[in-house]
């Protein structure tokens, strides 16, 4: 799992340039709040050794982690999607369009998350 | 638009709590108007392992280029080594519709009300420090003694273990004279104005100690065993030998007749004396 660029030498120059572009990126972070708050995530990678005494860094990867998780969100929307247009055609709705009102199931997580390597299994029975 | 939050019943994290509103939060932005509790605990713990691990391989990347404090660098390293791609950050960091969460408002630690304080606590020396708890109120150094100082004086001491043994031994004979046998020094009928206590000496009076009665009971059990269970009288002569070297201990098979004796005068030494009681 790397990124594209780091196999060729052309890309190399994109990276280096998105590595500017966060250094850049990093001073606009001052005034941004991501929505997770600066507190949590500290404590979170505090847990794993990572102290930083820059709130910069703790915005990015406040922010990483949305990203990331909005990525995954979308990709399940697109997968709830796919499955309610195809039953509206198969039960043919007269009233169209119907409620625009999506419910994130486990149906569509879990091949989501599936495309970022991570695999979810329901357990077999609740203890 | 109706956003399910979950209760969590068993975590009283309140940082998994936030960690469950910021997935919340980003399920409203994406366009989800309900979620499933189980899809959303998978994303929680999603993020969780996820600030845990990019805390990990950043720190991992930090320390391997010999530096103690973790820069942009690591972070970005950390986050190409899980697959995360940097590409579109900043077009999601300025995105129109972001939703944020309100600033946190720390919860006041509860603070135990001042009660029954007297007086003004102690300043602290300069050699405690700052952190510590404070010294107490005043009063805790002050000494009431709980009961007067009792007597010392020698005369007043042996007078009072002189009173205390008299009243003992009165009260124990009286006791003994009115629950066991009495023995009265007027040959009167029953009188109870000067009972005595009845002295009952036992036949031999060294035979007690001689015969362990430490796992004995039931004494009238014992009586029994002595009196029936050791008969030899009606058994014939082999048997005899047998049933003496039960009874007593390393008896001679030539005063077998003699221990046997001995056994039944005991018994019926004893039996006149509790046929009184």
């Amino acid at each position: 799992m790397h990124m594209s660029g780091s196999s060729s030498v052309i890309n190399m120059d994109d990276d280096n340039y998105a590595g500017h572009a966060l250094a850049d990126f990093l001073l606009q972070l001052e005034n941004y709040n991501p929505s997770i708050p600066d507190s949590v995530v500290a404590y979170y990678l505090n847990m794993s050794g990572f102290e930083s005494q820059d709130p910069r860094l703790i915005r990015l990867v406040a922010l990483a982690a949305q990203k990331f998780l909005s990525d995954i969100a979308n990709d399940a929307l697109q997968h709830c999607k796919m499955r309610t247009s195809s039953q509206m055609n198969q039960s043919k709705n007269p009233k169209g369009p119907k409620e625009k009102k999506f419910v994130m199931t486990m149906e569509d997580l879990v091949p989501a998350l599936q495309e970022y390597g991570i695999q979810a299994k329901k357990p077999h029975y609740f203890v | 638009m109706s956003e399910t939050t979950e209760k969590v019943e068993n975590s009283c994290d309140a940082r998994r709590r936030i960690l469950n509103i910021a997935v919340s939060t980003v399920l409203l932005e994406t366009g989800f108007s309900s979620s499933d509790k189980m899809a959303l605990e998978t994303l929680t713990e999603a993020l969780q392992c996820f600030f845990t691990e990019l805390g990990n391989s950043a720190r991992g990347y930090c320390e391997l280029s010999g530096r103690v404090e973790p820069v942009l660098g690591d972070v970005v390293m950390g986050l190409i080594n899980m697959g995360i791609s940097i590409q579109g950050i900043e077009q999601y960091a300025t995105r129109p519709n972001r939703h944020v969460i309100q600033p946190l408002q720390q919860a006041q630690a509860p603070r135990t009300p001042a009660m029954l304080s007297a007086g003004s606590k102690a300043k602290p020396g300069i050699h405690i420090p700052l952190h510590l708890p404070s010294l107490p109120d005043p009063h805790a150094y002050i000494r009431t003694p709980t009961h007067k100082q009792p007597v010392t004086e020698y005369e007043a001491i042996r007078e009072k273990a002189a009173t205390q043994k008299r009243d003992i031994e009165r009260a124990l004979t009286k006791f003994l004279a009115k629950t066991s046998e009495t023995h009265n020094l007027f040959n009167t009928e029953d009188n109870q104005v000067f009972p005595l206590i009845a002295c009952k000496p036992t036949f031999p009076a060294y035979l007690p100690c001689l015969l362990p009665t430490d796992q004995v009971f039931d004494f009238d059990e014992l009586e029994y065993h002595f009196q029936v269970a050791n008969r030899t009288e009606d058994l014939p002569a082999d048997k005899k030998d047998q049933s003496d070297n039960e009874g007593e201990n390393g008896a001679d098979n030539e005063n077998a007749n003699n221990s046997q004796s001995e056994t039944q005068d005991i018994p019926s030494a004893s039996s006149p004396e509790r046929s009184k009681t």
